[in-house]
This record gives C-alpha cells, sequence and structure tokens, in this order.
C-alpha cells in the first residue's frame, strides 16, 4: 500500500479556519439547524416591538425606527454564551483530548469555536435585520451606514465571546456557564440605552449606563444608521473591545494551560 | 539507543487520591507493553500523562526520549492516542473527521482526502465513510478512532482500553489492526482490563495496581504465576466428583482440585481438554456441564496481591 504522507504545515489561522469548518460542518450535514440560530433573536424582536413598543413611545413603529437596532443587536448577544457551551462540551469529548495531544495550536482550537459562531451571528443578523426592514424599519444612513453598523456590532461580537471561551474553559458545570452569562449580559442590557434613553434613568445608574459598553455600542450604531458620526462613542466601543481582547485570550489561553495540570 | 518509552518514579495525586504513586514503566522500540489492571488503578492517568494531557505531581516520563512536560510539543509531534473515550466529532462523517485530523497536521486538502481514503480502506469503513460518526456502531467507532490516532503514522501509539464494551468480533478485528500497526515498526502501550488481550497482543505486561506496578514481565511468566486454563467438568450427581478427580488426573497427569459442585481440572491446552472429556464419556459419568476457564484479571490479583480487584473508579473519574 502507497502511504499519502507529507511534511507540510499549516499556520495558526489555518488551523483555526480547519477548526471553525468543523463545527459549521453539523449545518451542511443537518441544515435546519440554520433556523435555531436566528429563532431567540427574531422572537425577541417582535415580542418587544408588538408588545411593548406602543405603550413605550405611543406606537410600534416609533419604537421600532428608535429601538429596532438595539434590540436586534441584543437578541444576537444572548447567543454568545453559546460560544462558552459549545467549548465546555467540547473541552468534556474525546475529541478535544484527541487535539490537544496533537501538535495543534491552543490558540487555533479556542478561536476556530468563536470564527464559526461570529459566522452563525452574522446570518442571524442578516435574517433579523431583514424582518425589521420589512417590518418597515429605515437607516436613512443607507448601505454604508448598514455596513458600518453591521461591521461594529460583529466585531463587539466577537471580543465579547472571548469573555465566554473564558466562561467555558473555567466553569465546572454547563449550568456554572448558565449563570455566567445572565449575570454578564443582564445588568450590561438594562443599564444602557439599549432600549431607554439616558435622561430616564436614576442619577447613579446614569453614570453606570454612560461608561457602559453597550451604551457605547447602541449609541455607535443609530448615529451609523442615521448616517451621522459617532463621535466619542465610537472611539469608547473599540476600547472596550480591544481590551476584551487583550484581556480574555491571553486569560483563555492560561485556563487552558492549567487545564492540563489537572 | 533510547526505549520509546522510559517512566521513572512517577506520581500524580488527585486531591487526596493518589493516582500515580511511583509508576516505573521500560518500552523498548517497536514492542507492545500492555498495562493491565482494574478500573481506579492508574491506567488512564498513566496515558494521559505520557500523551501530555496531564502534567505529572512528580518522576520523570520521556517518550522517544522527550521529556512529556519540558517537550510536550516535539512529543505530540510524534505520538498517536486513542482514547477511552472516542476522539471523533459525532456530527462529522467518518471522511470529515479523518480530513479535519491531517489538515490540522498539515496536510494540503488533495493530501488530506487521499490519507483519509486509505485509512477508510484499510480500516474498513468505506461502505460508512459518508455517515456520521455518531451513527456507527461501537467497533466501527474504535475503528475510526484508531484511524483517527495514525493519520500520520506515529512512531509511539497510546491505547487506551480500545475494547472494553466490543463484542468478540469487532474485538478480534481491532486486534489485528493493532498487529499490523506493530508489524510496520510502531511501539504500542495498551491498557487493559482483560488478561486474554494482553496476552495476545503485548510482548510484556506490567499489571497495575493502586498506583503501582506490582509485578511485571512476560505474558508466559504472568501466566505461569496466576496457572493456565482450567477445565470445570460438573457431574449430575456429587457422588461423581472424586471419581471424575481421579480420572482427569490419570489422563494428563494434573492435580484436580474439587470445588462446589466441579472438578477443575488444570491444563496446558485445549487438546488436553478433549482428552479428558472424551474419557469421561467413556465411562459414562452424566456431566450438567464442563467447560475451559481462562484465568481471569481477578485471579492475577488475588494470585499477586492476596486480594481481589476492588473497583476504586475515583481516580479514573477525576483523570
Amino acid at each position: 500500500m502507497t502511504v499519502t504522507t507529507w511534511t507540510t504545515r499549516r499556520g495558526v489561522l489555518a488551523q483555526s479556519a480547519s477548526m471553525a469548518a468543523r463545527s459549521l460542518a453539523s449545518i451542511r450535514n443537518n441544515p435546519a439547524t440554520l433556523i435555531e440560530f436566528f429563532m431567540i433573536p427574531l422572537m425577541i424582536l417582535l415580542s418587544i416591538t408588538f408588545f411593548m413598543g406602543g405603550q413605550m413611545m405611543g406606537t410600534w413603529q416609533d419604537f421600532l425606527q428608535y429601538a429596532g437596532p438595539t434590540i436586534v443587536v441584543m437578541g444576537l448577544f444572548f447567543a454568545i454564551p453559546a460560544t462558552g457551551l459549545a467549548l465546555f462540551a467540547d473541552l468534556e469529548s474525546g475529541m478535544f483530548d484527541r487535539l490537544t495531544a496533537m501538535p495543534v495550536s491552543r490558540f487555533a482550537l479556542l478561536s476556530g469555536r468563536v470564527t464559526a459562531d461570529m459566522v452563525k451571528h452574522a446570518w442571524a443578523l442578516l435574517v433579523v435585520g431583514g424582518v425589521a426592514f420589512a417590518m418597515g424599519y429605515r437607516a436613512e444612513g443607507g448601505v454604508l451606514g448598514v455596513l458600518a453598523a453591521v461591521g461594529v456590532v460583529l466585531l463587539f461580537m466577537f471580543s465579547a465571546s472571548w469573555s465566554m471561551v473564558l466562561a467555558g474553559l473555567t466553569a465546572k458545570s454547563e449550568d456554572q456557564v448558565q449563570t455566567w452569562m445572565v449575570a454578564l449580559l443582564m445588568p450590561l442590557s438594562y443599564t444602557s440605552t439599549a432600549f431607554i434613553e439616558i435622561e430616564t434613568l436614576p442619577g447613579a445608574v446614569q453614570w453606570l449606563a454612560e461608561i457602559n459598553p453597550m451604551t457605547a455600542l447602541s449609541e455607535t450604531i443609530r448615529s451609523l444608521l442615521a448616517g451621522d458620526a459617532p463621535g466619542g462613542y465610537l472611539l469608547a466601543l473599540l476600547g472596550w473591545c480591544a481590551g476584551a481582547v487583550a484581556v480574555f485570550v491571553p486569560l483563555s489561553l492560561r485556563a487552558y494551560r492549567r487545564r492540563l495540570t489537572n | 539507543m533510547h526505549h520509546s518509552i522510559e517512566v521513572r518514579g512517577l506520581v500524580k495525586a488527585f486531591g487526596d487520591v493518589r493516582a500515580l504513586d511511583g509508576v516505573d514503566l521500560t518500552v523498548p522500540a517497536g514492542s507492545v507493553l500492555g498495562v493491565l489492571g482494574p478500573n481506579g488503578a492508574g491506567k488512564t492517568t498513566a496515558v494521559r500523562v505520557l500523551s501530555t494531557l496531564t502534567r505529572p505531581d512528580a518522576g520523570s516520563a520521556r517518550v522517544l526520549g522527550l521529556d512529556v512536560v519540558a517537550q510536550a510539543g516535539e512529543v505530540r509531534e510524534r505520538i498517536g492516542l486513542t482514547g477511552q473515550y472516542a476522539g471523533l466529532d459525532h456530527d462529522l462523517t467518518g471522511e470529515q473527521n479523518l480530513v479535519l485530523i491531517a489538515r490540522l497536521l498539515g496536510a494540503s486538502r488533495p493530501r488530506a482526502k487521499a490519507r483519509a481514503a486509505e485509512l477508510l480502506e484499510r480500516f474498513d469503513l468505506v461502505h460508512a465513510a459518508g455517515r456520521a460518526a455518531g451513527e456507527y456502531s461501537g467497533g466501527m467507532r474504535r475503528r475510526l478512532d484508531l484511524a483517527a490516532s495514525v493519520v500520520r503514522r506515529p512512531e509511539v501509539l497510546f491505547l487506551d482500553e480500545p475494547t472494553t464494551g466490543l463484542d468478540p468480533k469487532s474485538r478480534n478485528g481491532l486486534w489485528d489492526v493493532v498487529r499490523d500497526l506493530v508489524a510496520e515498526g510502531t511501539t504500542v502501550l495498551l491498557t487493559t482490563q482483560y488478561l486474554e488481550e494482553a496476552d495476545q497482543l503485548a510482548d510484556a505486561i506490567a499489571v497495575i495496581d493502586t498506583g503501582r506496578v506490582i509485578a511485571s514481565g512476560a505474558p508466559s511468566e504472568l501466566k505461569q504465576m496466576v496457572g493456565g486454563p482450567v477445565l470445570r467438568l460438573r457431574p449430575v450427581r456429587a457422588e461423581a466428583l472424586a471419581p471424575l478427580a481421579e480420572l482427569a488426573d490419570r489422563v494428563i497427569g494434573a492435580e484436580t482440585k474439587l470445588e462446589e459442585g466441579a472438578a477443575a481440572v488444570p491444563v496446558a491446552h485445549a487438546g488436553q481438554a478433549a482428552a479428558i472429556v472424551a474419557q469421561v464419556a467413556r465411562t459414562g459419568i452424566d456431566l450438567v456441564s464442563f467447560g475451559v476457564d481462562e484465568p481471569t484479571l481477578d485471579e492475577v490479583f488475588l494470585a499477586l496481591t492476596g486480594h481481589r480487584t476492588e473497583s476504586t473508579s475515583e481516580a479514573e473519574v477525576a483523570a
């Protein structure tokens, strides 16, 4: 028998792409899962807009125009823990034992998962954003404004996902990953200007809302979609994203190494 | 010339449980070591340390002359691991699993596909190449798992209980595959709970209990310590036991022991058992049943330690 061998190597990004493709292969084998990725953000958009929108701003149409984009983003945000949960399951599996005992970059094993989930988030954003448009939402910033806002949202999702990578690596159980998520996402969402105007908040919470990364995100995409320059909020957002990556990526790699000593 | 695996005084504790408590092992290049022991003996922990998945607390472990802690990266380049739980993505097809491993190990897409095709052929999985690994039978999954461990032809292969839970036919098939790999020069360390498996595959056996090697040697030496197979004759009437024992001793010159309802005759091979049974038939003693029992791990332990195997599974769980 002739044996096909090789001496080539592939870089970290190529390995990461292979891992991302692996996580997405289940979609090819079972396309129905495509629906799962947008159900939660879609339901959040529909229920908040139709049931609460009228009471908050007179008509649901006005509410959609003000809060539609941020509600879409918040819905997406609730999919971030999936990264931690999937990674937790991966790490418990024999599959990751095999991969860890192979000469494969640790970063690639983690970033492959993040990359795959970013593809899912982009898909959900496309679908739910399309529904918002169909419901009557219009961006004055036009196509360019929409594209810029989408880019900012995905960058934010990418950075925030690394906190869930750390959660997946350090949690002792799936429940712990879930708890982390609620503890992080709920206050972030509700003390921001995602749904409400900052002037309506009590004094102390106003300060919290002002520095909240979700506020930076909400205000940035509102400006971009309206065709305005986002200014300081965009800078704050970029700072948050860079900070999250700079903190959570090294901590995640350290947590991965630590698993080996146990 | 290095030994392929050299382990000295290896210690690993999980809390109060010393999963490894000073283990020494030596595996010459190209040979097969069977690590035999009950659940919780430390077998899995030993494999995890040697395959760089767990760091030891003390002692040294070298694979191909490389330290598994300080030179873990180089060790990973040259080993293969088939863990106790299938190292496969159950959502991927058999072929996708093998292509992924080859791609991660640096193969171009065409080479990865070619290698996957070779392995599917060799491990008799061509018919299932396009099915999700999660739908495979136990035996097929183990073969795919083993194929994934040899994608880049490792010099040292670790197999952690490769046939636990398999039916006899699948087990024999897997043994053949392992023998082929050994014939090509792969050094193998395998753990098992079955004396027969170690006997079939290994050049040397290390018996491990509560984190220590309590005996080691060639399979034949070990079997001598516990005795060989035993023919058990169960007569219809208890009074026939003594005549049966006499008869057996006369036929093969053995020393038959009387057990509850059975005469236990130590035999060297199946031929002796057949000769005895034929003689029994001629004398007209009625038997309820008869059978040849191979010595079990439990009997090895009884012979070596004076106690039966105790399944202390905490260490394996913690590992």
